[in-house]
């Protein structure tokens, strides 16, 4: 009612922004979703990708099979079904489901902002997130492993070095700075990946944005308001890793 | 030894030893083995069938610590292949860091007074990519030297150089040759074999085809097919007379 004087778009503008809590808290929740996934998608996808590209001895070569055959399985699915097969296996299992959640409570400009950290839903979120992200950041680490090419691994072994030792300080070092370009298209995809979540109830940057939408019928620009931070929050992202890129350079190369 | 890959015997019954401050030169046509033999000797590639024994150590018994025996055998790569994320003093530190776990003050020195004998101690803190081909191939050298190995592998060393950087290396390895290192030297250098050489062995299709002196093959070679080769290499890379007779030069003062 206080608006009627600005024109239309503006006046919606800060009708959503009035709701700016439960933005700025869902902002938090994908912030904390894709800070887990990418972490847990990096160490697993550099194991999977270590695994698949190094053959173990007899019997253990049967790992880089498995995680071959993983990396196969996770990028030839739909994420959806991933996270549906995840959320509602322990009721096909007929597991026991209990209520637990791990939960932050804060004041910001006399608001109180509940952050749910972890539950059942947000942990399966962060699971299978993470574990579809780690197959594709296997093969970005994978194709940078190869790019290092094999002459260095030699040369390592010819000095005594032992092949575990050789790819943890010769061949990861290098192929851990080139992966960075490729490997920033997986940071930039992630936080758009983690919308899924809120199909299985987890209340981040884009449910809080349908229930902005279902209280204010305002859709179009609470919407646009959440797309802006999307885009802010992964055009600081690519930034970041460019510093990161520039700054481990090799020089001369 | 013998080696095989798929239907390709690459060695067939090769077989040959080495004294101390023995420098061995293998030549030999493209595709004849040579690259193959000297992996097979540190176990690169380990060999299909055969024996290979250093200082009595039987190489290929299962029970062999392989990375201890293979810091006891120096190589130099045809691609340098050195560790390009690190300076030429990494380069060469990391194996007594890593193999022989010195502490890094003594591998530091170590490693620099081995680049002070390939004459790149004032390159010590260059990367691989701010050297040039002839100066990455002595840091090269100077890493396989400074692990004091029992005998050093040259994997056709100059054959990646331009012509005017060949010199700088053949220099590098005639000292050594002089300072009674033992040697294995695959290399169409012939001025270098005939300088240092105390054996050259002609390879051809997987089996020695003629081996002797350098005087041997100069005057004498039995073989059709090697009086046509040296004459091939001859007309292409020249003898390096001049080296040679600079030698022979200083040995008689």
């Amino acid at each position: 009612m206080m608006f009627q004087v600005l024109p239309g778009p503006i006046e919606e503008f800060l009708v959503v922004l009035e709701y700016w809590d439960h933005i700025f808290s869902g902002f938090l929740l994908t912030l904390w979703l894709y800070g887990w996934a990418i972490l847990i998608g990096f160490f697993l996808g550099l194991m999977l990708a270590i695994l698949r590209h190094y053959k173990l001895p007899y019997p253990l070569g049967i790992f880089s099979d498995i995680s071959a055959g993983f990396i196969e399985i996770v990028r030839g699915t739909p994420l959806i079904a991933q996270l549906l097969l995840l959320y509602f296996l322990p009721y096909s299992l007929n597991l026991p489901i209990e209520k637990w959640s791990f939960s932050t409570n804060f004041m910001i400009f006399d608001k109180e902002i509940t952050l749910i950290l972890l539950n059942r839903r947000t942990l399966t979120g962060i699971i299978v997130l993470g574990l579809n992200s780690s197959a594709y950041q296997a093969e970005y680490f994978r194709g940078a492993i190869m790019s290092v090419g094999s002459g260095q691994l030699m040369a390592a072994q010819s000095l005594g070095m032992s092949r575990f030792s050789g790819v943890r300080h010769i061949i990861l070092p290098q192929a851990l700075r080139r992966v960075i370009p490729a490997w920033s298209n997986e940071a930039a995809y992630l936080p758009k990946y983690t919308v899924i979540v809120y199909l299985i109830g987890v209340e981040e940057l884009f449910a809080e944005a349908h229930w902005i939408v279902a209280k204010t019928f305002i859709s179009l620009t609470t919407y646009i308001v959440i797309a802006v931070i999307f885009l802010i929050m992964i055009t600081l992202i690519s930034k970041l890793l460019d510093i990161v890129h520039k700054r481990t350079a090799i020089p001369g190369l | 030894m013998w080696k095989s890959y798929d239907d390709l015997d690459v060695l067939k019954g090769v077989s040959f030893e080495l004294a101390q401050r023995d420098v061995k030169v293998i030549f030999g046509p493209s595709g004849s083995g040579k690259s193959t033999l000297l992996r097979c000797i540190n176990m690169l590639e380990p060999p299909d069938k055969g024996e290979v024994y250093l200082s009595g150590q039987n190489l290929m018994e299962s029970k062999a610590n392989i990375n201890a025996l293979r810091s006891r055998i120096g190589m130099v790569f045809q691609h340098f292949n050195l560790f390009s994320h690190l300076k030429a003093i990494d380069n060469v530190s990391i194996g007594l860091r890593r193999v022989k776990k010195l502490p890094k003050e003594e591998a530091r020195e170590r490693a620099l007074e081995a680049l002070h004998r390939v004459k790149l101690a004032e390159w010590a803190d260059h990367y691989p990519a701010q050297l040039s081909g002839g100066q990455q191939q002595r840091v090269g050298i100077a890493r396989a030297l400074v692990m004091e190995p029992d005998v050093i592998l040259f994997d056709e060393p100059t054959s990646a150089l331009d012509p005017e950087l060949i010199g700088e290396v053949l220099q590098v390895m005639l000292d050594l040759a002089k300072t009674g290192t033992t040697m294995v030297v695959v290399t169409h250098e012939l001025g270098f074999a005939k300088a240092v050489s105390s054996e050259m062995l002609y390879l051809d299709e997987g089996v020695i085809v003629e081996r002797g002196t350098p005087e041997h093959f100069f005057t004498s070679p039995k073989s059709e097919r090697v009086r046509r080769f040296l004459n091939q290499i001859n007309i292409l890379y020249g003898t390096h007379e001049k080296l040679f007779e600079h030698s022979k030069k200083e040995n008689n003062e």
